[in-house]
């Protein structure tokens, strides 16, 4: 996990006098999930398109293992890529559409291993219907196999999960997780965030082409869990109480002074009754609890009034 | 390169619009000889018959008729190749390879050079069926000059295709492309271009413009004449590639 393989280096990329995506920050380690999360039009797509070499930065740099990309074309080599929709001829079999890359690729055995994709991506080898005549999700599917012909070490999806059915929802998460588990480090955009919660790693929030924040899975896990924040004065006095009186089991001391609990079952009343029956006073107690979307909404400013 | 020709190749194989176009050439072709014998006026120009015309004096007479059909088909199936991957997206998949934009043009451009070789071979078979059932014509002429003959109008009509590359590459749209391409072929540009030159200038500088030195009666004899046009061929060939490699490699794949 301590390879840095990509690093934005104050991207910026202008379309006209608009910048779909400014002054962009971050670094992707070997392994990670990364989840692009950002409403439509926030620079999703474009930042992931300069990741992969389809469009230029208009300022900053992208390195790849610490070297500039710039003419340096190769380093995109080792990455599969879906952005928007899947690149594939309406007019022809998603096997003749697979074969023509695999030629592209000069693979050797293509006909198992164009099988072995389909398979994969829960499609049926032996369909010899035209990619024109497929449902969104099987699209979807297609290309998913198609960014995986080449067996990339960088995975690039942009909203992989649009179109898909529920079921098809699970199978690509496990997909994702599956091929994660091999080593391959994957970008995945999205703009749901509870949609990556189960699976990325590090969360990059972007609004309006800016980031605005970049976030472990553990820092956003503890922000969104649900739990009661006690302050006292002496956290360390109030700890037997809970424990005994309240049998309290899960709780994380955070300072001298904040204790924080996340038993479910326990009320604020009780807790400050027992607190102040053994002489201890409770400066203040509060219930955090705040979903994924809530956390997201407040990042890109968009909640509106929000009433909790 | 060779996986990326190999690809378009396979492509180029199994595309039906390519034997369409080579079919209905062929076709028009011999229907454009058949029509030739019945309104013939008896006397052409220079007083040839064009019954009695060699195959080099035909392709001659053929190709320097406006419009040059040929120019119309290649501009079709350039425009087709490039845009139907283009509108399809299908060059994302691979273009994060290694020198891939750079091998993509060349190897559009070896395809397009094979379908105007190929075209041209339609060519031959359509006038030689066409000559000899409508004028029991087949005297080809002498193979030398033949060869240089077909050698000179293919690498001009291949710089043609390249043209067509460049625009439907840089436009990015079909409708344009194709108007732009007829346009071309018509040579309604070289012509007027021509037409105010020589009402202007006195120089004779449009003589050198690619579709110019194409539809242009040559002198195959002299080497003035196969040097300017080997010269604009070549030198057709060399700018329009670098444009498409230059533009193709600072291109945003949007
Ligand atoms: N080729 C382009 N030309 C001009 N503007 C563009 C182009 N591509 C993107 N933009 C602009 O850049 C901004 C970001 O677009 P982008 O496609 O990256 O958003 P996104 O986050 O992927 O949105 P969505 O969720 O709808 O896919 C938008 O305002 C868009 O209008
Ligand atoms: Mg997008």
């Amino acid at each position: 996990m301590t390879d840095c393989i990509i690093e934005l280096c104050g991207v910026t990329k202008m379309y006209r006098s608009k910048a779909a995506v400014r002054n962009a920050n971050l670094k992707i380690y070997r392994g990670e999930i990364v989840g692009i999360i950002g409403k439509n039009g926030a620079g999703k797509s474009t930042l992931l398109k300069m990741i992969s070499g389809h469009v230029y930065p208009t300022s900053g740099e992208l390195h790849f293992f610490n070297r500039a990309a710039a003419g340096e074309q190769s380093f995109f080599e080792r990455m599969g890529v879906l952005i928007e929709q899947p690149g594939l001829y309406p007019n022809i079999s998603a096997y003749e559409n697979l074969k023509l890359l695999a030629i592209a690729y000069g693979l050797s055995d293509r006909e198992t291993t164009i099988e072995k994709l389909l398979r994969l991506v829960g499609l049926d080898p032996k369909n010899t219907a035209k990619v024109k005549s497929y449902s969104m999700g099987m699209k979807q599917r297609l290309g998913i196999a198609v960014a995986l012909l080449g067996s990339p070490d960088v995975l690039i999806l942009d909203e992989p999960i649009n179109g898909l059915d529920p079921q098809g929802i699970v199978e690509i998460r496990e997909l994702i997780l599956e091929l994660n588990a091999t080593g391959l480090t994957i970008l995945i955009s999205s703009h749901i965030l509870e949609e990556l919660s189960k699976i990325a790693t590090k969360y990059a929030i972007i609004h309006q082409g800016e980031f605005a924040e970049v976030i472990s899975k553990e820092e956003l896990q503890q922000r969104c869990e649900e739990r009661i924040e006690i302050s006292v004065e002496e956290a360390r006095e109030a700890l037997p109480v809970l424990e005994r009186e309240l049998k309290i089991t899960q709780y994380k001391v955070v300072d001298s002074r904040t204790v924080y609990v996340y038993d479910e079952h326990i009320r604020i009343r009780q807790i400050v009754q027992e607190l102040a029956q053994h002489g201890i006073m409770v400066d203040s107690i509060s219930r955090h609890k705040q979903s994924l979307e809530q956390y997201f909404l407040e990042r890109t400013e968009s909640a509106g009034e929000r009433h909790d | 390169m060779i996986n990326l020709l190999r690809m378009d190749f396979y492509r180029f194989t199994r595309n039906k619009i390519m034997y369409l176009l080579l079919l209905l050439f062929c076709a028009f072709q011999i229907f454009g000889i058949y029509m030739m014998k019945q309104y013939a006026q008896p006397v052409e120009e220079g007083g040839v018959q064009i019954g009695n015309l060699t195959e080099i004096d035909f392709i001659q007479y053929t190709i320097s008729q406006p419009p040059s059909w040929m120019l119309i088909y290649i501009a079709v199936f350039t425009i087709y190749f490039y845009m139907s991957e283009w509108n399809s997206g299908f060059h994302k998949n691979y273009i994060s390879m290694r020198q891939a934009r750079i091998h993509s043009v060349f190897s559009k451009m070896a395809i397009l050079a094979l379908f105007v070789a190929m075209l041209f071979l339609t060519m031959l078979i359509a006038d030689g069926i066409g000559r000899r059932m409508f004028f029991d014509q087949t005297d080809m002429g002498d193979p030398g000059t033949l060869i240089i003959l077909l050698a000179s109008q293919f690498l001009l009509h291949w710089a043609f295709s390249l043209l067509v590359l460049c625009i439907a590459m840089m436009t990015k749209n079909l409708l344009i492309s194709l108007s732009a391409g007829f346009v071309l072929a018509l040579n309604v540009i070289g012509m007027v271009l021509g037409a105010l030159e020589n009402q202007f200038t006195g120089t004779h500088l449009t003589q050198y413009l690619l579709i110019n030195t194409l539809v242009r009666v040559k002198d195959l004899g002299n080497m003035a004449d196969l040097i300017h046009t080997f010269g604009v061929a070549v030198a057709a060939i060399l700018i329009l590639s670098y444009l498409a490699v230059r533009y193709k490699i600072r291109e945003d794949l949007n």
